[in-house]
């Protein structure tokens, strides 16, 4: 009889229970990665020279340019020379390019960590191209696509996220561009301005990884 | 004014005319038989929010996109089970660049047995605008497949979905 009532209230109180939990479920899984405002994990990702770089490694580093990028994607190779002009611009002002490949080589085999320093080498990157090895980092930063970016600012010693999204408004096109928006978010943080349109959209190539 | 406007629908009809005439000339290249055009965000618009009782299964995707090429034979067999149903419209918008329609979209479709409409949304730079308005969750990423009825939408899902995810999402609403 006390065990039938035992089993009875634990009933009662997985009802009530149930709907609460699936609601919290369905929250985390549409609002994946980082807000605006959050702080930015670092990492310990291999480059494209065999070092491990973090992003406590840049001392001197106001923030940092964060781009999520590959080698087999139209849209983020169409970009890869405008990331190449954002580090030439920015690395001098405290907000070096810190690139790093998501996908999974096993399902892209060009996206390869061989395929990265071949790529790195052709373009001649004077920044890191490091490979997010196991996939722990991207979700994370809750990147879903390449090219993303992600405007890390420096506040307290923290790494905050301070824009996220393309890099301008023309893939296709780099003479055609009507708003540069990670120039116009870092020009802001260097003014020590609020960053106006901090979120973006655009269309890219889903992230390569095993489906569950 | 009446005869002015026959004129000028005949000249119209005519050079539609010519112009399919000309393309069944132009030799022996395989053709796609269904729509092949590229639109703009407004033109899409009123492609894919008509008022007409159809349900518009509509993917996002391009030739280039894994996933997307992955998800394509799925997508067209459930659209070959529903081929006899009026109220059932299959329309896929390519994310292409508008250039390589014939270099390589074509191609691509005809290769790979496409029977659906394709639309190449060539509106790049209001990306950051007409994603939104397609659905304000989407981040872009592709494959991405959105259900409309009568310029409702009723159903929005980003990344691949299997043929029979995609048969029990059409269910829904046919």
């Amino acid at each position: 009889m006390k065990r039938t009532g035992f089993i009875v209230s634990a009933l009662v109180l997985l009802m009530f229970l149930m709907p609460a939990l699936g609601q919290q479920m369905k929250k985390t899984s549409e609002h994946k990665g980082y807000k605006i405002g959050d702080v930015a994990t670092d990492f310990r990702l291999k480059n494209v020279d065999n070092k491990m770089v973090s992003l406590s490694d840049f001392k001197s580093a106001n923030g940092f340019i964060v781009v999520f990028t590959c080698n087999h994607c139209p849209f983020a190779k169409a970009y890869q020379d405008r990331v190449i002009a954002l580090n030439e611009k920015y690395a001098s002002k405290g907000y070096p390019v810190i690139a790093i490949n998501p996908n999974d080589p096993k399902l892209e085999p060009i996206d390869s960590f061989e395929g990265m320093q071949q790529r790195a080498k052709e373009k001649g990157f004077k920044f890191p191209y490091l490979f997010d090895d196991g996939q722990k980092i991207y979700p994370q930063y809750g990147a879903s696509h390449t090219p993303h970016v992600f405007v890390l600012n420096k506040e307290n010693g923290k790494n905050i996220v301070r824009y996220m999204g393309a890099i301008d408004d023309n893939y296709a096109n780099p003479k055609d561009v009507s708003h540069k928006y990670v120039e116009a978010a870092v020009d802001e943080l260097l003014a020590g301005k609020p960053v106006a349109q901090a979120t973006t959209v655009a269309i890219g190539c889903s992230i390569v990884t095993a489906k569950d | 004014m009446k005869s002015l406007l026959v004129l000028l629908l005949s000249l119209i009809s005519l050079s539609t005319f010519s112009q399919s005439a000309n393309k069944k000339n132009a030799g022996t290249a395989p053709s796609h038989k269904y729509i092949l055009k590229v639109v703009n965000f407004d033109q899409l618009q009123t492609i894919l929010k008509k008022n007409d009782n159809k349900l518009y299964v509509v993917n996002f995707w391009a030739t280039w996109c894994k996933p997307c090429v992955a998800e394509l034979p799925g997508f067209m067999a459930v659209s070959k089970s529903y081929r006899f149903n009026p109220q059932f419209k299959m329309i896929l918008v390519s994310m292409d660049n508008s250039i390589e329609i014939d270099s390589r979209v074509k191609p691509f479709l005809v290769k790979n047995n496409i029977q659906a409409d394709v639309y190449i949304l060539d509106d790049n730079k209001r990306m950051n605008e007409w994603i939104p308005a397609v659905d304000k969750n989407w981040s872009g990423s592709i494959p991405a497949t959105v259900i409309y009825r009568n310029g409702k939408k009723l159903a929005f899902k980003e990344n691949e979905i299997t043929r029979k995810q995609l048969v029990q999402l059409i269910r829904n609403y046919l």
